[in-house]
């Protein structure tokens, strides 16, 4: 780039500068937010218990390995009890961490490729293109796609049979994140191609257009990075859901029993009557799990968002 | 209200039916585990041939097929389903329909009422302690699945104080006395259920309302209300609520779709017989008619809520009248 030289130092480091800069800027308005700064130290205790399972509880027990008997209440060796087969639910709980995180974090990806992907287009081509992508994402938006989901996942599980393995993931796993991710991008979507529009009005796109750019050149180096402030809160406040979606969708029975996540511990613990029983011990850990990784995704989200798109404000 | 809004409302719900209606068709037809080779599985190639003659399967996919599809489906007639040989899938439907229409029906009820009451006057005391309390309140219910809710209920009212019983909708076996008898049972049954559905929505329909109505008191209306002398209270009931309760109608009318789900998992924990459990079970027996009529009868109803919703806020607001 042949930039006419401004000032004394060279354009690439004084660029660099005003990035460090606006980073310092917004980590202090970030941490100046007390709900943001607590989502975050949960997300990162979390990601702590999702990279290293084995290290604090050992590798996950099965039913041979099993270390308890049945339905244990919590004591000093199992410090939150037993499953019916005797499996330490701490043990469990902190295996599940992983699963879960990862089927959330590959289908927020999908969720998010699409719904940017649609949004951009529909935005920066416009026309008869953007009234088609549109009907598409407001069929998407009105669907339950919750019960979408629930036929979808049999199906493709029926297509790739259900011991295969997908890029390393078993089938179960892989469906959920697939069968998430094309039912949840609407919203997303939505958000980014009313952003596009407004950012194709701007000049930089116009002399981009007649500086000869191509339509694919535009979109990935001038409308994208504009939209990506958008992108990020978007994000987050994806996984919050793909978290809950995942869970939901492993509860009713479209988890893997192999690779326990924690939705798929709550429905062993329901199909086996644990609430009736009083093995409050059996649900209440990977409940609780849920429930501080959601909270924390939406706290900081909703800060993220408050922080980078000041005037936008989403309505979820 | 305006002709061409009410029409162009309508022609948008009949083209999104007329969608579902086409990806029913898809998902069933031209994906692997298609009808002909769930049905055939395992049989003789001549028996087949017989079935795949029966229902039509042996005719091309289009026009063939898709026609008889949408004309039966218009008619109402959704296939039999596979795990109740020989009943239609109309009738599972229909029996499962009620039990969950009055479920939900009463905790939309319950929550709209409470929900709505509760934001409004968080949002009205921003900053104080109701709105700091129900404000966090709201959040935790709002990233907890519903039937955690219904687990927790279940844990300590049935399993624990023993007041409620468990699972079912009616006794199993029990002969009542009388009407009262029976209908005392039933609610004995549905007061969990209820209480799990009613927690889950007031949690979302409150930051819904909370949200609406601090958007709504930072008008200049509301200043120029204020201004005037008018007291808080007017301004809040007859300035502010009218324009915060508009969008916060439309967001629950939204909303029905996402609730679908968590009323699966309620039913499925307290077992209540409706079209959440017959979801469940249809999805483990791979019951492919079942799941879809589910699938058609849940996504159609959203779709009329929201062409319901879209009208009344016609109807209230001149202004999206276009």
């Amino acid at each position: 780039m042949t930039a006419a030289s401004v000032s004394s130092a060279d354009p690439r480091r004084q660029r660099f500068r005003l990035r460090i800069r606006s980073a310092r800027d917004f980590a202090g308005r970030f941490a100046r937010r007390p709900d943001a700064v607590i989502g975050l130290a949960i997300l990162v205790v979390f990601c702590i218990l999702a990279l290293i399972p084995s290290l604090l509880v050992g590798p996950l027990e099965t039913a041979t390995t099993a270390s308890g008997s049945a339905l244990q209440a919590p004591d000093a060796i199992h410090v939150l009890g037993t499953d019916d087969l005797g499996r330490d639910i701490l043990n469990l709980t902190i295996h599940g961490t992983r699963i879960s995180m990862m089927i959330g974090l590959l289908a927020t990806l999908v969720t998010i490729v699409i719904g940017t992907s649609f949004g951009i287009i529909a935005g920066y081509v416009g026309g008869a293109v953007d009234a088609i992508l549109m009907r598409i994402t407001d069929f998407f938006l009105v669907l339950p796609t919750f019960v979408l989901a629930l036929i979808l996942a049999p199906i493709v599980l029926d297509l790739i049979g259900s011991d295969a393995l997908v890029f390393g993931i078993r089938a179960n796993l892989f469906v959920t994140v697939i069968v998430i991710g094309v039912t949840s991008w609407a919203s997303t979507a939505r958000i980014i191609r009313s952003q596009a529009l407004s950012v194709r009005e701007r000049m930089f796109v116009d002399r981009a257009r007649v500086i000869g750019g191509s339509r694919l050149h535009i979109m990935r180096r001038h409308i994208l990075p504009n939209v990506v402030n958008l992108i990020v809160a978007n994000t987050v406040l994806t996984f919050a859901g793909a978290v809950l979606t995942e869970t939901t969708l492993a509860f009713v029975g479209l988890g893997d029993p192999f690779d326990p996540s924690w939705g798929q511990i709550l429905n062993a613990a329901e199909s086996r009557g644990a609430p009736g029983l009083g093995a409050w011990w059996f649900f209440a850990p990977p409940a609780a799990c849920v429930v501080f990784v959601v909270l924390a995704f939406t706290l900081v989200g909703g800060a993220l968002d408050d922080v980078l798109n000041p005037r936008a404000r989403l309505r979820r | 209200m305006g002709g061409r809004y009410l029409a162009r409302k309508l022609l948008q719900a009949i083209i999104t039916i007329a969608f579902i209606i086409l990806l029913n068709f898809l998902l069933f037809r031209l994906m692997p585990g298609s009808p002909d080779r769930v049905l055939a599985r395992n049989l003789p190639l001549d028996v087949r041939q017989v079935l795949l003659e029966r229902w039509g399967l042996d005719r091309p996919v289009f026009p063939d097929q898709f026609v008889a599809y949408v004309g039966a489906t218009l008619q109402g007639d959704l296939g039999e389903s596979f795990k109740f040989q020989g009943v239609s899938v109309t009738d599972v439907l229909a029996e499962r329909i009620w039990p969950t229409l009055v479920l939900f029906g009463l905790g939309e009820m319950i929550a709209i009422v409470i929900g709505l009451a509760l934001g409004a006057y968080s949002g009205w005391k921003r900053g104080g302690p109701v709105d700091y309390v129900g404000n966090g309140i709201s959040l935790v219910l709002y990233s907890m699945p519903y039937f955690v809710i219904g687990m927790i209920l279940l844990i300590v009212f049935s399993g624990g104080l023993g007041w409620f019983p468990t699972s079912g909708m009616l006794e199993m076996g029990a002969t009542y006395g009388s009407f009262v008898d029976q209908l005392l049972d039933f609610l004995s049954h549905l007061a969990l259920p209820l209480t799990t559905v009613a927690i889950g929505l007031i949690g979302q329909y409150s930051i819904l309302m909370r949200a609406s109505i601090i958007e709504t008191l930072g008008e200049d209306y509301i200043t120029t209300a204020r201004a005037k002398g008018l007291t808080e209270g007017y301004v809040l009931r007859r300035h502010a609520l009218p324009n915060a309760m508009l969008p916060a109608v439309t967001l629950v009318a939204i909303n029905l779709g996402y609730v679908i789900a968590g009323a699966i998992t309620v039913e499925l924990v307290f077992g209540w017989p409706g079209l959440g459990t017959l979801t469940v079970e249809a999805l483990n027996s791979r019951d492919y008619p079942v799941l879809q009529g589910v699938f058609l009868l849940l996504s159609i109803s959203v779709v009329l809520a929201n062409l319901a919703a879209d009208l009344v806020y016609g109807l209230l607001d001149p202004r999206v009248r276009t």
